[in-house]
């Protein structure tokens, strides 16, 4: 038996899949204080649908994956460690002078951006590397000594270190960790060149300043988890995913936790992958996934998931780069849980605040007083306040109504119906332009597309969202309230190493690329034996970082093998960038030699065959009846059918107006549209009636 | 999207206004976007010194990328006017090399490729343009700010006014053979020029498949709308503003064949009721036998930004909302109309910036909450032209470097965006990472940080200037650098004080620092270094307005010592950044504050 925990800032998703491939998914409110609390809630779920104790459940366990918000939110707000950052003397602004470049050039409302470790905590090393690794300056220790004893003084929780060149030579760094575990014991520290060994001293400290500062705190957070999970009976192994679409070992996670920055949202598109190939055969497909809190787009492009190379934490140039490729997710604030408020113009805003977990929407009667989407699609007749959840949860309708319209409908000039779809309407607008600048950056046309619809709150204007893009289909996946908790289940452990090593083709410096790429190879290795022992396939691809020369910016050129052993093999190369190169910018220059920078290798170790899942719904006691008053913008107050998810045979299909809903989710098909439920048990919907 | 496209003669609604323009603007980034990755020159894949436009048949400016401001507000526009009286008979397939000051260009160095886009029906619908900023251009010395050029003789640049390089999408090699024969490192000029033209073909080939699309009229309507929705919004801005005239003056440093120095002289009148704003720049010197005087496009551009940057909101910066402003230029002045053969060389930047600041100013001057302070001068040797022959180079390289400047201008909303480069640039620059230099050149970097209490002090503070030493570690190494600012400093803005001075030097082998001259190709041998102190920025309003918190915050983090955060700021601090609430209390009241 395998578990999935997505952890959300409203929701805890769990989905359970067992030997036979049956799959179950369970929900339960995130504790933002204690989110291993909500890991435990939905565990506890799940014992009590499957008649176990929850230790019974959890023993029969072999894994559990896990993605988790933790460190971004702690970047966020600001609850990352003290961390001082150690860097060579005579570059003490690494951090603040960055890399240049600003956005919006005649915006001068927004301040310079805070260095990610503050000038007063940096400190500079003598010391001096040069770009061939050959040393300038010598180390000097006692210098290294008293900074570590002022860094002692400043009772700093974390250390960062990047020294220049770091990456050809990095004695000086791996000396001044020694110092750190010597006279700074306990004080974790994170050395640029072993994080991540690429050129460009700002991304490297950054990265290292990142790792650091998370360091502590998510070192303690995985020990926490594994050992309350242990604790609850769970003797199985503990995978966190990571930012590039990944899992891997929590212990692992903790010695480098800038990896799971964006643990959760990196899943998603694997689900979306596997869904848009078995529902409509297409490669190419957009993945919405709206939880309570944010509303996240990713990409399936040519069946491929697409990465970016520059990952920023906030906005470009006015947040932190990361330093690491990543699965490239647009996330804006907007989901079940954003707030609806009207501004001294007049102009109705959705988000980006939300109501989150704690107080949540009107409607959950927990003390919150600003109508959400959520509350709108209550009062609209969309969500059943007898049946959310499951019925396990009553929902306070009149409650949401007096609060949409005091603090929508009145200040508008609105009836109740007409303000709660306003609410969803700015709520689809503000979600199809996060759609429309992500598929714009990667070259994606929306409406060659298919629209899957994951997280609880998709169903509530998934086919609004495919009308306004012009996509001919949407899907809803039968696990779409767990979609990335689903992901999680069908990820492959990763790993990547990389490393510095200037040459070009006209003077291939074969022996020590190849010296390099056997040393990739051997790291790669260890990883296959070590935690990708046992797994299914292992596979191991090598890439190149190059460029034209005097150009700055690398693209990544697939390797053919895994050594370069002729001048054939150089010329292949070099004719692959080239191509590359016209496929990316529609230009190449077939004169031109070719200069390397940077090697990678990546392996990836698959843990599952592939998905043939059979979810099983926990069974309702409710009632529901056939039809409901619903309203809709374009026809006012109608009858809308209503329809059990679980309950809709394959290859059904109902016209809206109609309400397809389960415990977890609610899909609403709009007048003019129809659904289908598909072989593979998801729901396509078909936003134009015979298109 | 064709479903939703009107039909012919209706006005296109608020959302198909929105859509079109985004449609349009992912255009202009794509091309944006090659032309950053691709270029080979320093200036174009690290100070992103190039621009991608659309302008409409009748040579409108309709949109532009994100980009440096001095080179997209004017001159694209005036580019394409003379491409149309140069060759009536534009077809599909081709392309010009526009870089003529004298005809719409910015400065000799911008190579300028501009490809028509003709529809099928062989009418010519829109122009694209991508401007690139090359390392070399043909000079007769190896930089492309030629500061001591008497005239264009002297400068030597090849010039191109709008000149076809491209028949039927094929290379005119006669002038590629040129350009090869002239310009320094010319491989290199060849990668950009495969840069700069596949971005404006990576434009016109979206164009095309968008007047497919939604059909040119509809384009042609967006047009006209999308114009007057953004003059709307530029009166709205106007309206708002404080009105009155104001008379600003910045001085250029005393530079060769300026040996006076310049002083600019900027008239700013703002008519909020008329939503209009009034520049006069006439009286000035006549231009002078040097290469700081501006083209007509960079004169006008340095006004414009001043302008965009005074205001608080967001105005599209297109034909539009440039009709709201009216300039009042002369024929042969060092900022207005200059007549061949004057050199332009240095037109993007030192005088220009003396332009955009003094607007920027002006109108801080007449009301509190508008305008900004002034923003460091350059160009210093940190940003300079390097050149020289290594083995590491395998021969002689040529290029800019951008090693480190700061020197924003505070603005009435916030601090300095500390490394804004200087107003023209607005701050798109990157700055070199000092691996990727030390790879590329034989150069070793000693060091370079922020220097302390360099920002203007204000109720919001300039932005810092930068130190940077650097030098050879094969042969010689020619530095070629205009750093204005090294006697006028950055002023503030309604009571900020001034931003630090620039400075340059030598470092011989035993330490020992000799001065080097403002404007200088200078040689630095092997061993030797070369110091290079960036501008600071001017602080927009009192300083001792700046609570004590944020001074507090200022010492602590190292940009303003104690003993400034006392005199100046009337703080008492200590450098730990603790606050003597009695000591502060006292002070402030001295300062009136």
């Amino acid at each position: 038996m395998r578990f999935a925990v997505d952890t959300g800032g409203t929701f805890t998703d769990l989905v359970v899949e067992d030997d036979s491939g049956e799959v179950r998914m369970y929900k339960a409110a995130t504790t933002p204080t204690d989110p291993i609390k909500g890991v435990l809630d939905t565990l506890d779920a799940a014992a009590a649908d499957y008649g176990l104790a929850r230790p019974d459940l959890l023993a029969k366990g072999d894994m559990l994956i896990h993605g988790t918000t933790h460190a971004i939110n702690a970047i966020v707000t600001g609850n990352t460690a003290r961390t001082a950052f150690l860097t060579t003397q005579g570059h003490p602004d690494i951090l603040v002078l960055r890399e240049g470049g600003r956005i919006e050039p005649f915006n001068f409302t927004v301040p310079y951006p805070q260095p990610y470790i503050p000038r007063s905590l940096t400190h500079e090393i003598p010391e001096r590397i040069k770009y061939d690794g050959t040393v300038r300056e010598a180390l000097d220790e006692k210098a290294v000594i008293e900074i570590i004893a002022a860094l002692k003084e400043t009772k700093v929780e974390a250390v960062a270190v990047c020294l220049l060149w770091s990456i050809v030579n990095a004695d000086h760094e791996r000396r001044v960790g020694e110092l750190l575990d010597q006279h700074l014991p306990g004080v974790p520290y994170t050395l640029s060149h072993a994080l991540n060994p690429s050129l460009r001293e700002y991304r490297r400290a950054s990265s290292a300043a990142i790792d650091a500062s998370l360091k502590p705190l998510m070192g303690e957070y995985m020990g926490g988890l594994d050992s309350r999970l242990r604790d609850a009976g769970f003797a199985g192994r503990v995978l966190v995913v990571t930012t590039q679409g990944g899992a891997m070992d929590a212990a692992d996670m903790a010695q480098s936790p800038i990896h799971s920055i964006n643990s959760g949202p990196a899943m998603a598109p694997l689900a979306g992958r596997t869904y848009a190939e078995a529902d409509s055969g297409a490669d190419t497909a957009i993945i919405a996934d709206t939880g309570g809190t944010t509303f996240d787009v990713s990409l399936v492009r040519g069946g491929r998931i697409p990465w970016t190379r520059e990952t920023w934490i906030g906005q470009p140039y006015r947040g932190h780069m990361t330093g690491f490729p990543a699965v490239d997710v647009k996330s804006i604030g907007a989901g079940g849980g954003s707030i609806a408020w009207v501004d001294e113009g007049g102009l109705l805003h959705v988000g980006p605040k939300s109501a989150g977990a704690v107080p949540g929407p009107v409607c959950y009667g927990a003390g919150g007083t600003e109508p959400t989407v959520t509350d709108a699609s209550v009062v609209l007749g969309w969500i059943d306040p007898d049946f959310f959840l499951g019925g396990t949860m009553s929902l306070d309708r009149e409650a949401a109504a007096k609060a949409i319209q005091s603090h929508v409908g009145d200040k508008l000039g609105f009836g109740l119906h007409e303000a709660a779809a306003a609410i969803l309407s700015v709520a689809t607008e503000n979600m199809v332009h996060a759609i429309e600048d992500i598929t714009v950056n990667q070259g994606i046309d929306p409406r060659g597309a298919v629209l899957i619809g994951g997280g609880g709150a998709a169903g509530l204007n998934v086919t609004a969202i495919a009308r306004r893009l012009g996509c001919e289909r949407a899907i809803i996946p039968d696990i779409a309230a767990a979609l990335s908790a689903a992901g999680a289940l069908m990820s492959d452990l990763r790993a990547e190493y990389s490393g510095t090593l200037y040459t070009q083709t006209a003077s291939f410096d074969r022996e020590r690329v190849n010296e390099l790429l056997a040393r990739l190879e051997g790291q790669c290795r260890e990883f296959i034996a070590g935690p990708g022992a046992g797994s299914i396939e292992q596979i191991i691809e090598f890439t190149a970082e190059a460029r034209y020369p005097s150009q700055i910016w690398e693209i990544e050129v697939p390797l053919r093998g895994n050594r370069i052993a002729s001048d054939e093999e150089v010329a292949g190369l070099r004719d692959d960038f080239h191509a590359t190169h016209e496929e990316i910018f529609a230009i190449a220059d077939h004169k031109s030699e070719v200069e390397i920078v940077g090697w990678r290798a990546n392996v990836r170790c698959r843990l599952r065959d592939g998905v043939q899942w059979n979810v099983q719904e926990a069974a309702s006691e409710v009632e529901v009846p056939d039809s409901r008053e619903a309203y809709f913008s374009d026809i006012g107050l109608a009858e809308a059918r209503v329809l059990r998810f679980e309950d809709m045979e394959r290859g059904a299909e109902v016209a809206g107006p109609a309400i397809i809903e389960s415990s977890f989710t609610t899909v609403v098909v709009d007048p003019g549209a129809s659904a289908t439920r598909s072989k593979s048990g998801s729901l396509i919907i078909n936003p134009v009636s015979g298109g | 999207m064709a479903n939703d496209v009107p039909a012919n003669g209706d006005k296109l609604d608020g959302v198909q206004l929105a859509i079109l323009n985004k449609r349009i603007q992912s255009i202009c980034a794509k091309m944006a976007n090659t032309l950053l990755r691709t270029g080979r020159s320093g200036v174009l894949n690290s100070a992103r010194d190039f621009s991608c436009v659309l302008v409409t048949a009748e040579n409108q400016l309709l949109n532009v990328s994100e980009s440096l401001p001095i080179h997209v507000l004017r001159g694209a526009d005036m580019m394409c006017e003379a491409m149309q009286e140069f060759h009536p008979d534009l077809k599909r397939g081709d392309a010009f090399l526009h870089n003529s000051p004298y005809h719409g260009g910015s400065h000799p160095a911008d190579h300028t490729y501009l490809a028509p886009v003709i529809d099928d029906d062989g009418i010519h619908r829109f122009t694209m343009v991508a401007k690139a900023h090359q390392a070399d251009c043909g000079n007769s010395i190896p930089t492309t700010y030629h500061g001591g050029a008497r005239d264009v003789y002297h400068e030597g640049a090849l010039i191109f006014p709008a000149v076809r390089i491209q028949s039927d999408y094929q290379d005119n090699l006669d002038v590629v053979r040129m350009c090869e024969m002239r310009i320094r490192v010319p491989e290199q000029w060849w990668g950009d020029y495969l840069a700069a033209l596949g971005s404006a073909r990576i434009g016109e080939r979206e164009m095309l498949a968008l007047g497919a699309e939604v059909g040119w009229d509809t384009l042609n309507r967006f047009a006209e709308q999308w114009f007057d929705y953004s003059e709307q919004l530029m009166i709205t801005s106007i309206n708002r503003m404080p009105g009155g005239k104001k008379v600003i003056h910045t001085r250029h440093d005393p530079f060769p064949g300026a040996e006076e120095g310049i002083e600019v002289k900027v008239e700013v009148e703002v008519r909020p009721e008329e939503g209009v704003i009034e520049v006069d720049l006439r009286d000035n010197p006549d231009c002078l036998p040097c290469g700081l005087n501006l083209s007509q496009a960079c004169t006008e551009s340095s006004v414009l930004l001043g302008i965009f940057n005074a205001i608080p909101e967001d105005v599209p910066t297109n034909a539009g909302s440039l009709r709201r402003v009216k300039m009042h230029l002369r024929e042969n002045c060092v900022v207005g109309i200059p007549v061949h053969p004057t050199s332009c060389s240095v037109a993007t930047t030192n005088v220009a910036d003396c332009v955009g600041n003094s607007v920027q100013r002006a109108i801080a001057e007449l009301g509190d909450g508008y305008g900004m302070a002034s923003a460091g001068a350059i160009i210093p040797p940190s940003i300079g032209v390097i050149s020289g022959s290594s083995e590491r180079t395998d021969g002689a390289y040529v290029n800019q470097i951008f090693l480190g400047w700061g020197g924003g201008a505070a603005s009435p909303q916030a601090d300095a965006w500390i490394s804004i480069g200087h107003i023209g640039n607005a701050g798109g620059s990157y700055q070199d990472s000092v691996e990727l230099d030390e790879m590329r050149f034989p150069l070793h970097v000693a060091g370079r940080h922020f220097i302390t209490d360099s920002g203007g002090a204000g109720r919001t503070r300039g932005g810092e200037g930068v130190y940077c030493e650097f030098g050879p570690t094969q042969g010689d190494m020619e530095v070629g650098y205009v750093s204005d600012g090294n006697h006028s400093a950055p002023e503030g803005a309604r009571g900020g004080g001034v931003g630090a001075c620039a400075n340059q030097f030598r470092r011989d082998p035993n330490g020992d620092l000799h001065q080097l001259d403002a404007c200088a190709q200078a040689v630095i041998p092997e061993g030797h270094t070369i110091v290079s102190y960036s501008c600071g920025g001017g602080g927009y309003g009192a300083p001792h307005e700046r609570s004590a918190e944020q001074v507090a915050h200022d010492v602590r983090e190292k940009w303003v010592s104690v003993d400034v955060a006392k005199e100046t700021y009337g703080v008492a601090v200590s450098a730990a950044g603790v606050i003597d609430e009695a000591a502060t209390g006292k002070l402030r009241d001295a300062q009136g504050g």
